[in-house]
């Protein structure tokens, strides 16, 4: 039997235009608790910018902290988008429908918070015209292209344009729906979203073929934004533990890890926060469930070869490190509970069926991998910058100062009141895929069972 | 079958067989001998002839004692080892998957299973002339040497015992033991059917192996809950003797080569290879084996889509690792690149990434080619030359690179041509896999009729507004 009934088309509008045609009674204050976090943050990095970084507790040699922890992590997160929409869609996995168009609107605004940490990072944001102008134009000191610092922005804006490409080619039919129900300004502005869709059989066609070319375009761009991320640790030959042939794909794992992670999380949310209960079912928690037991089995992989190649050379340096992050408190005790919460407790609640259909389990688990996957990176990051090597006078350690919990808590309140003001104004679930999905369901008799089926051109 | 005109597929895209008439056709084919099968058979033979004189007249000259005569052994026999062992988890890994296409390739990977078993027993010379961890002529104090070279056994209290041949033997055995499991699970109700079709020793054979197998419900239940549990231990026993077999055999006999990504790039290329060779065996059924109605042009259609996948996967790590050498710039890592890629093996280099990317990218990406059976059945050949030369390059070049115990090169080592004996040795050991699965296709059936029967049922073609399309059912 289905998993939930058909719906109408009616009935798709109605539900999944509702947060957009009136607000529900929680928003605003959601919208204003995130408004003062960003303004206590906005404020910490006005102070940051007039006092100078002096105010962090950055220092020689850990000059990398919070702040690069917080921008890897949130790239990592916008992995999401592309291995559930793109990837889902080219392997035709009916579960991915409603998760896709959340999954994507994540990957754009985790992508845009992700790029602010850098920036205020530099502790001069206006230094970041260096990045693409001489520094001296009488002297011809011109930015080294040959350095990841700089493929790195370049690969991020190459992604965050061709995903919010994708979001917006996915939009149209929906832009057309609302232009339908709406009157007076916001009926024009949807009428020119929009783009004159009357959803003729030509349209369509253009529509699907061009979701299908982007999907496989994306790929590669999605592949090499967390691989650029990765060798901006990778190709640092200095830092003991970082120069390791492994750091691309294991980035790149770890970040659909943690990406699709916080997708399930944002979906229960929506189905909570909307009453999606029809849309988002259990059985599509439970694919993500499923899906996540193998990445985060993939992911784990690739950190034992890590970790063991790290060992392998029997360097003194290295091995340094691997003691700092293995043996030597508080750091081994912040590895145990990274990898405890990012593989044993996630992968053994998703093992069970009954667990991956408790929504409370999921979000917990969820939850669970991205408090794992934040201190995955900061333990890459500190332990190799600590220097505890050869000489003791080199030697340093790092915590965060409150200037840099401030705004790295803010991020996270950041993407929520973006996401939270995009569900105002644009659905959330994607209403025609909903539909199709829905038009493509049947059902086969198999002796006394109906189970389940979907037609299928291939 | 179906008629579907309407659909922009092939008419053959997707086969209905008959359920009733399913045991008795793979049974015909199964007994019944051909001329082309007793001509293959007996290259097959002449092939393994061949290798047991190039074996012969190797140990009798060189012996065990010189390892670096054996590299174009190891080579191949790592080709065929990451072939034959990875094939029953591809079985294993579309059955997880639930993917409906796969019903005709399972059996076909599961009969691997049995070359298994001759794996180990090529693999013991190995294991005696894998050179000690620990440096023999090692003195205290001596500049650029190590006390023991570079290897994944080396612990806080040393090396673990029997390290490391008797764990590489044994993690062998677990794998054949494993892999015969998931075999003798999957048989069990088709032998159970077809014990009563057959005669002779046959009849024998299947009788014992089907054991008390009554299709009751427990028993189906059963069989699917241990087919799960074995392939996923399966799995995980794959990828961990590759990681052993490549370090221990290639990457901890280079002085100085450090690289975490080589056991992902092992595995990768060995799926890779599995899948090309299962698209050209089943191409080959399909072709001249009489198995056209159950073999669909979906199967080559999905399946190259993840041959497509895997070809980029193994480009995308081997990049991986070229690049962090190469910007790197360290003299211990650019002295291995151009040892592997760029001098000394340059030109197997260029040629494994030809076969093993370009041109199985380039007819992968070409809808017209990919919708055919021979073209996903081509681009598995390109892999299989790729990934051969793959296995050249590292071992070969890991078995000839000089001073493992060694901290680094002083000076990059020159290339290892083989000579007869050695060619001899390589077709010998691919002869071995060619003869034990010849004989085993026409021992066993070569098609999973209960996954095809049951395929049958989960399968049809339906009527959607006005076209007529496939309707897959998906039970959980």
């Amino acid at each position: 039997m289905q998993e939930g009934r058909i719906l109408t088309a009616t009935e798709v509008n109605r539900d999944l235009l509702r947060p957009i045609l009136e607000t529900p009674k929680w928003f605003w204050p959601a919208i204003a608790v995130c408004v003062v976090i960003l303004l206590i943050a906005a404020v910490t990095v006005g102070y940051m910018i007039n006092r100078g970084l002096g105010i962090t507790n950055l220092n020689r040699p850990v000059v990398w902290g919070f702040f690069i922890t917080n921008f890897v992590f949130w790239i990592g997160i916008s992995h999401a988008g592309v291995m559930l929409s793109a990837i889902l869609r080219l392997a035709k996995a009916e579960w991915r429908r409603p998760a896709t168009r959340a999954a994507e609107v994540l990957t754009i605004f985790s992508l845009m918070t992700a790029m602010t940490m850098p920036i205020i990072h530099t502790g001069r944001p206006w230094r970041i015209m260096y990045w693409a102008f001489p520094y001296d134009f009488a002297r011809g000191i011109w930015p080294n292209v040959r350095t990841p610092l700089i493929w790195d922005p370049s690969a991020i804006l190459t992604y965050l344009t061709s995903s919010t490409l994708f979001v917006v080619l996915a939009l149209v039919p929906d832009f057309a729906v609302l232009r339908d129900r709406t009157t007076g300004i916001p009926h024009q502005i949807y009428s020119l979203l929009s783009l004159g869709w009357q959803g003729n059989p030509r349209q369509w066609k253009l529509q699907i073929i061009a979701g299908v070319l982007l999907s496989a375009l994306i790929l590669p761009v999605f592949v090499s934004v967390h691989s650029i991320v990765s060798w901006d640790f990778g190709m640092a030959v200095a830092v003991k533990s970082w120069h390791s042939t492994i750091f691309a794909p294991y980035f790149v794992v770890g970040a659909v890890h943690s990406g699709v992670s916080a997708v399930a999380f944002v979906l229960i949310l929506l189905r909570w926060a909307y009453g999606w209960q029809a849309y988002i079912r259990h059985e599509h928690i439970d694919a993500l469930g499923r899906l996540l037991v193998v990445v985060a089995t993939g992911w784990f992989y690739f950190f034992v070869m890590e970790v063991i190649f790290g060992i392998y050379g029997r360097e003194a340096d290295e091995i340094a490190v691997r003691a700092l992050q293995f043996t030597i408190w508080p750091i081994s005790a912040w590895t145990v509970i990274f990898v405890v919460t990012t593989y044993f407790i996630p992968v053994a609640l998703w093992l069970s069926r009954s667990a991956r259909r408790n929504l409370w389990i999921m979000s917990i688990a969820c939850i669970s991998v991205n408090i794992g996957m934040w201190l995955e990176r900061f333990l890459i990051i500190v332990p190799g910058l600590a220097n505890r090597q050869v000489f003791t006078f080199t030697w340093n350690m790092y915590s965060p100062s409150i200037p840099e919990i401030i705004i790295v808590t803010a991020t996270f309140a950041l993407v929520t009141m973006l996401m939270l003001l995009f569900s105002r104004v644009f659905p959330l679930v994607p209403l025609y895929d909903i539909k199709e999905g829905d038009i493509l369901k049947t059902e086969v008799q198999i002796g006394r069972r109906v189970v389940p089926a979907t037609y299928r051109e291939d | 079958m179906a008629e579907h005109s309407t659909s922009h597929f092939p008419a053959d895209t997707w086969v209905f067989p008959q359920s009733n008439q399913i045991t008795d056709e793979v049974m015909e084919r199964t007994t019944k001998k051909s001329k082309a099968f007793m001509a293959l058979l007996l290259i097959s033979l002449g092939l393994v002839s061949l290798g047991v004189i190039g074996f012969v007249i190797r140990l009798t000259g060189q012996g065990l004692s010189d390892y670096s005569a054996w590299g174009y052994y190891m080579a191949a026999f790592s080709f065929v080892f990451m072939i034959t062992s990875s094939a029953p988890l591809v079985a294993c890994a579309f059955r997880f998957t639930k993917s409906h296409w796969r019903r005709p390739l399972s059996r076909v990977a599961e009969l691997f299973a049995i070359i298994g078993v001759f794996n180990i027993l090529l693999f013991i010379p190995m294991v005696i002339a894998l050179p000690s961890i620990a440096n023999p002529d090692f003195v205290p104090g001596a500049h650029g040497e190590l006390a023991a070279r570079r290897a994944i056994w080396l612990g806080s209290s040393g090396v673990p015992i029997g390290a490391p041949g008797v764990w590489n033997i044994l993690s062998l055995v677990g794998l054949a033991v494993t892999s015969l499991g998931i075999l003798w699970l999957s048989l069990m109700p088709d032998l159970a059917q077809s014990k009563h079709k057959v005669n002779g020793f046959r009849k024998t054979l299947y009788s014992a192996l089907s054991g008390r197998w009554y299709g009751t419900k427990r028993q189906w239940l059963l069989q699917k809950a241990g087919l799960c549990l074995l392939g996923g231990f399966y799995f995980m026993l794959v990828v961990f003797v590759h990681f052993v077999i490549v370090s221990d055999y290639a990457m901890s006999l280079i002085a100085g080569w450090k690289d975490s990504i080589l056991p992902p790039l092992y595995t990768i290329i060995a799926f890779q290879n599995t899948l090309g060779l299962l698209l050209i065996i089943l191409f080959v059924l399909r072709k001249w084996g009489g198995y056209g109605q159950y073999i669909g042009m979906s199967l080559f259609w999905s399946a190259s889509k993840i041959l497509l996948g895997l070809s980029l996967l193994w480009t995308y790590h081997l990049f991986a690792f070229f690049m962090t050498f190469w910007y790197g710039r360290l003299e211990v890592e650019s002295s291995i690149l151009r040892y592997l890629m760029f001098e000394s093996y340059s030109v197997i280099f260029w040629t494994n990434v030809l076969f093993s990317f370009f041109i199985p990218f380039a007819l992968m990406v070409w809808n017209p080619i990919r919708k055919t059976a021979w073209g996903p059945a081509l681009a598995g050949l390109s892999a299989l030359v790729g990934g051969f030369l793959f296995s050249i390059r590292i071992f070969v070049g890991s078995f000839n690179a000089g001073d493992l115990y060694a901290l680094a090169y002083s000076k990059v080592p020159p290339p290892v041509f083989p000579d007869l004996w050695d060619v001899f040795m390589v077709l010998g050991i691919i002869g071995v896999p060619l003869l034990v699965y010849l004989i085993s296709i026409k021992l066993l059936p070569a098609m999973s009729i209960w996954e095809i029967k049951e395929g049958a049922m989960y399968q049809k073609m339906g009527k959607l507004f006005r076209g007529e399309y496939l309707v897959v059912a998906k039970p959980e």
